[in-house]
């Protein structure tokens, strides 16, 4: 039973380079000098926020000049600081979590001192405060460093790993108020985030966010989490649709997040169908677009809009059904042909079709408009439930007393889009398809050896996705009142794998994160716009390279991520509480 | 005699699975030490991890007294050691000469190149008249043949062998013993890995027997052929 | 007939690009498996670097082709090189051991940033720089079939290029070992070679063909832009697989049928040049339903 590891397995390099066990030996501080440095170095960083970063007014915001005051960016240093502060009675249990704490001070720190100096046109602009920033940043994550190291030497002296405790809750009743708590306090933090208006200030507080979330997660607090919300999960999604339901009434008739939030939404039910193709078959689809392009064409032109080709008004739940089918049969076309082969194929395939798309629509001037595109699309017409008027979704509403601006409607048809995918995506996932689905992801010569016709179960998967994003296509064209070919291009697709990638893949929450990631930060890096695609790009490296199951990981998905990376550094897995997920093979249950 | 080759409380793993567990054995200057043990019993593995192309998780690999944990696969066939991988693993779309060429990768520019082949078409004539061919395209005996000569290629003090009688006609395995004892004569040091007890210990100075992962007798060749347990567990009696 | 001859001089020259282009990718696959979507990238910032350098020559030099040329070819040759085995090592070797969709969602990451860096970071990166022609420009003629000077540069680089490949995987002690890691490279390491050092070699020979490529187009069009490794890419990855992904000899030949496909397709069929960037994705869609090995591959390793 000689183990072969997989193919590309044997190349891992074993060379070493010896620079870190270089500085190390520079930097080791002694016990005494830890606390010392650590402590002047939250000293340092208290002081800071309370002093002026920059030496004159010029524009840079939060008042920044002012002392005596932590405003802008320096109170985002508050919560982080106060982590660290509590950190340092549980060393060295937390001298990593300490270690990304004082990153995240050090990278808001940064970001304003470099930012001061651009904006100001040089370092004479920034003021004394946020020099003693960078120090003490730099001083608190020395001294967490330095116990860090000395951890790991004494590891590979005593050859243990850092064990993994299981995870302890509360009662039941505590959970579920935990839960009741947590929820409204992640959404006040989410609001509050929105209501950030200025770069400098946004940034930073990502970095706290960041680097708090990080801090804790090396504390096992998002273990903990996860077993919360898994017990309590149903409570939990009952509270987010509420609150979700409820944000409308919370803007003053103003629409602009809820346009935001609407192509949020969209993209992440299409980002649902895109899991069940990448994250639970395993197969790559760089062409998706396209099949939300269909979606979004059927659309208008079944809509009868102000410049289209086709004079016909079909009614809107019949055109999402048209939608997701002639998106699913271009599938099952597309799919049918190349599903057969290497998966490295299916992906040049998708992309080209993607592409063949694009042109066609550009060029079929005589269906499509060409370039022009179809625009002037009418709002949606739906039945009302109410009365014998049906309901029309470019009026707004008043409900409760409070007025609703028309796009409400379309949000709360995106809440219950995104729902419906959600609710396929779940049931097939748990379903004896999705357990093929699985198996094939993971072995497909194993998964055919036990009566998993690899084919078909890859082509419903490729369909099926294909047809969720045609109906999120279709809902999107009435959104934007408009199609056109540019829409639809690579970049397109490529994004909305990054979303499933970067949220986690296989999971409904990633889907939505990822494309909340992608559909918000735009909006609020404004300032970063025309850096943004290169960040992305570098954010995409990163993370297949540090984090590939996603923020959000399938936790099954996530087992194997570490096992296929851990499987020569031995050990690591003993006793972490993944080895019960991966027993549940998903190879014997698909295969019956 | 020196110990050419020593390993000190090996232990390898697979994710979860522990394949060798602490095992330690010795190969003296000049002798063929055999590993005999069923399948799974991990042979293989502890010939790849000497080799390199496994890290351990524990123990030590000495050869002449130079510590090889670590060393990337590459330089530890520098430094004189060959392995002739189980199931032969020639480059199929290759001739047979460049599979020998391969074979003296590590031995510089072509200077004495010429030799050394000299020396393996003596050996192994079949393989001069075959040079030109492609190496998928050999028998099974030839093609272990082959690949034993590529690993002599490269001149080693220590020929570490895996299974070379896997799948090979009992005349043919008998040839390829032949060969081993010659190159035995000729000064190379021999690590055999063998599921044929028969063989691998009735060739052998020295005999380890494994099972599952460890180590679970020693002695002499003939002293374990004549071993009650081995000759039930292995030899079919 | 003579359109039909003129139109097939295009294509060949056209597909000696995609042919140039195709090798890297070929290699890159053959080796470790690895569709390489930033391969077009480095073909783009080989052009860039060939730019660079010939924009800060003095004017006498620069306008000086047989000293330019051989300037602009190794500043092309130079960064495209230093660009791959830069993102092989730090983008590619940490994800060995990773499933196969990590380490090509990586290369897509890889290839966004490349271009994005172009875009942002050389000056005017924004719009498309225009490229010197430096051969001499006008046409020699054989019967009524015109041919550039540029064309035929561009052939004979090309096919000496392929040429010296050739000799070099099969002569040189690096190129079989080369050939033999895309064959098994277990028992490469077990021969002693260095097999991390041969997948450095192999993405700094792509590299290099692509730098030539890189120049060449830019030679051609006059024009070059950060978005220019996009499709040359896709097109020369599809040349890849109809040739046998992993098949050298395949690649060229999968890059010129390419050519002369896309050629003649843009020609002889009404409203062709609208669909121009379609036909070799029809193209690469019906080798993979009819020969998904492509024509001359029969499984995956460097051959010739």
């Amino acid at each position: 039973m000689t183990p072969v590891p997989p193919s590309a397995s044997h190349l891992t390099s074993r060379h070493k380079t010896n620079w870190s066990e270089m500085w190390r030996s520079v930097l080791r501080l002694s016990g005494r000098w830890r606390f010392v440095l650590g402590i002047a170095g939250a000293l340092f960083v208290w002081t800071a926020a309370f002093s002026p970063w920059a030496s004159f007014a010029f524009g840079y915001p939060g008042k920044m000049t002012l002392s005596g005051f932590p405003g802008g960016a320096r109170v985002y240093l508050l919560p982080l600081l106060l982590l660290v502060s509590l950190l340092f009675f549980t060393l060295p249990v937390g001298a990593t979590a300490g270690v990304r704490a004082a990153l995240g001070l050090l990278f808001i720190a940064g970001y304003n001192f470099i930012a001061i100096s651009w904006e100001g046109d040089g370092v004479d602009a920034v003021a004394w405060g946020a020099w003693i920033a960078l120090l003490g940043s730099l001083l608190l994550l020395w001294a967490f460093a330095s116990f860090l190291w000395e951890e790991a030497d004494g590891r590979s002296l005593s050859g243990q790993t850092a064990g993994h405790t299981a995870v302890k809750l509360p009662d039941p009743i505590w959970q579920m108020l935990l839960v009741f708590g947590g929820v409204p306090a992640l959404l006040i933090c989410f609001v509050y985030a929105l209501d950030v208006e200025e770069s400098s200030r946004f940034v930073s507080l990502i970095c706290c966010l960041g680097a708090g979330s990080a801090a804790l997660s090396s504390l096992g607090f998002f273990n903990w989490t996860s077993e919360l919300l898994a017990r309590q999960r149903t409570f939990a999604v009952i509270l987010l649709l509420i609150a979700a339901l409820v944000f409308p009434f919370t803007q003053d008739g103003n629409g602009y997040w809820l346009r935001v939030l609407i192509s949020v939404g969209v993209f992440a039910s299409a980002a649902i169908g895109l899991n069940i193709v990448v994250g639970l078959t395993g197969l790559l689809d760089l062409g998706y677009i396209a099949f939300f392009g269909i979606g979004a064409y059927v659309s208008a032109l079944l809509s009868d809009a102000d410049f289209t080709t086709v004079h016909v008004r079909v009614p809107f739940l019949l055109v999402l059904l048209i939608g997701a089918t002639v998106a699913g049969l271009v599938g099952i076309f597309v799919g049918a042909p190349t599903l057969r082969l290497r998966g490295d194929y299916l992906a040049i395939v998708t992309l080209g079709f993607g592409e063949i798309f694009r042109i066609t629509m550009n060029n079929w001037n005589g269906l499509t408009r060409g370039p022009n595109g179809i625009a002037g699309i009418s709002d949606l017409e739906i039945p009302s439930l109410f009365g014998s008027t049906p309901l029309n979704f470019g009026d707004a509403h008043e409900v409760f007393g409070v007025s609703l601006p028309n796009f409400a409607n379309y949000y709360f048809l995106c809440i219950f889009l995104f729902i419906g995918m959600a609710i396929l995506f779940s049931r097939l996932g748990n379903s004896r398809i999705g357990r093929a689905w699985m198996a094939i992801r993971e072995d497909e010569i194993a998964a055919s050896s036990m009566g998993v016709n690899p084919v078909r179960f890859k082509l419903l998967s490729f369909a099926l996705g294909a047809s969720m994003a045609g109906a999120a296509g279709t809902v999107s064209a009435h959104v934007t009142q408009q199609v056109s070919p540019d829409s639809f291009t690579f970049m397109e697709s490529i994004l909305l794998l990054a979303a499933v990638v970067l949220g986690g893949m296989g999971t409904i929450p990633g889907a939505l994160l990822g494309a909340g990631v992608f559909y918000l930060l735009p909006e609020k890096l404004r300032a970063f716009q025309d850096v943004r695609m290169l960040m992305f790009g570098a954010a995409l490296i990163i993370m297949m390279r540090y984090r590939p199951e996603g923020l959000i990981p399938n936790r099954r998905r996530k087992a194997e991520f570490r096992e296929e990376k851990s499987r020569f550094s031995a050990g690591f897995l003993k006793g972490t509480g993944e080895l019960d997920l991966m027993q549940q093979n998903p190879v014997q249950e698909g295969g019956t | 005699m020196t110990e050419l080759l020593q390993v000190r409380g090996l232990s390898v793993r697979y994710g979860m699975i522990e394949a060798v567990k602490d095992v330690s054995f010795a190969v003296s200057e000049g002798a063929i030490v055999s590993l005999v043990g069923a399948n799974g019993a991990g042979k293989t593995t502890i010939l790849r991890t000497i080799s390199g192309l496994l890290p351990p998780v524990a123990g030590e690999v000495f050869f002449a007294d130079q510590p090889l944990a670590h060393l990337p696969a590459h330089e530890i066939v520098a430094s004189g050691l060959a392995h002739v991988p189980e199931g032969r693993r020639v480059f199929p779309r290759m001739t047979v000469r460049e599979n020998l060429d391969l074979g003296a990768f590590v031995c510089g520019q072509g200077n004495n190149i010429d030799a050394d082949l000299e020396r393996v078409h003596t050996l192994f004539p079949i393989l001069a008249e075959r040079a030109g061919q492609k190496a998928g395209t050999l028998s099974g005996g030839e093609q272990q043949m082959l690949a034993i000569a590529r690993a002599l290629m490269s001149r080693p003090r220590l020929l570490m062998l895996d299974e070379p009688s896997m799948g090979l006609a009992p005349l043919i395995t008998q040839r390829i013993f032949d060969i081993v004892a010659e190159l035995r004569e000729q000064g190379t040091t021999v690590l055999l890995v063998e599921q044929n007890a028969q063989a691998a210990l009735s060739l052998a100075d020295k005999g380890y027997v494994l099972e599952s992962g460890s180590v679970v007798l020693v002695g002499t060749g003939a002293d374990l052929l004549m071993n009650e347990d081995v000759r039930k567990a292995y030899l079919a009696e | 007939m003579e359109q039909f001859a003129q139109q097939f001089v295009n294509g060949v020259v056209l597909g000696a690009m995609y042919g140039l282009i195709a090798l890297g990718y070929t290699m890159v696959y053959g080796i470790i498996q690895l569709w390489n979507f930033a391969h077009g990238e480095i073909f783009m910032v080989g052009a860039f670097g060939g730019l660079a350098v010939w924009t800060a020559l003095p004017e006498s030099l620069a306008e000086n082709a047989f000293l330019a040329l051989p300037l602009i070819f190794t500043a092309a040759v130079f960064t495209a090189t230093f660009t791959a085995v830069l993102v092989e090592r730090v983008a590619y070797r940490p994800l060995r051991s990773s499933p196969r969709i990590t380490a090509l969602i990586t290369a897509i990451g890889v290839s966004i940033v490349l271009q994005e860096s172009v875009r942002l970071f050389y000056p005017d990166g924004k719009r498309p720089q225009s490229f010197p022609g430096l051969v001499a420009e006008g046409n020699f003629s054989i019967g009524d079939v015109r041919i550039p000077w540029v064309s035929l540069f561009i052939v004979i680089v090309a096919f000496f290029a392929m040429l010296l490949l050739q000799a070099f995987v099969h002569a040189t002690k690096t190129g079989k070992a080369m050939r033999a890691v895309s064959q098994d490279p277990d028992t490469a390491r077990l021969m002693g070679i260095d097999v991390n050092r041969i997948i450095m070699v192999t993405f700094a020979v792509g590299a290099i063909l692509a730098a030539l490529a890189g120049v060449l187009q830019g030679m051609k069009f006059r024009q070059i832009d950060f978005h220019m490794g996009f499709l040359a890419g896709l097109k020369a990855f599809t040349a890849a697989v109809l040739g046998g992904i992993g098949n050298i000899t395949g690649a060229v030949l999968g890059g010129l049928l390419l050519g002369i496909t896309e050629v003649m397709a843009t020609q002889y069929i009404p409203q062709g040049s609208a669909w121009k960037d379609v036909w070799a994705f029809i193209v690469l869609i019906v080798v993979l339903v009819f020969r998904p090995t492509g024509l001359l591959g029969e499984d995956v390793s460097v051959r010739a």
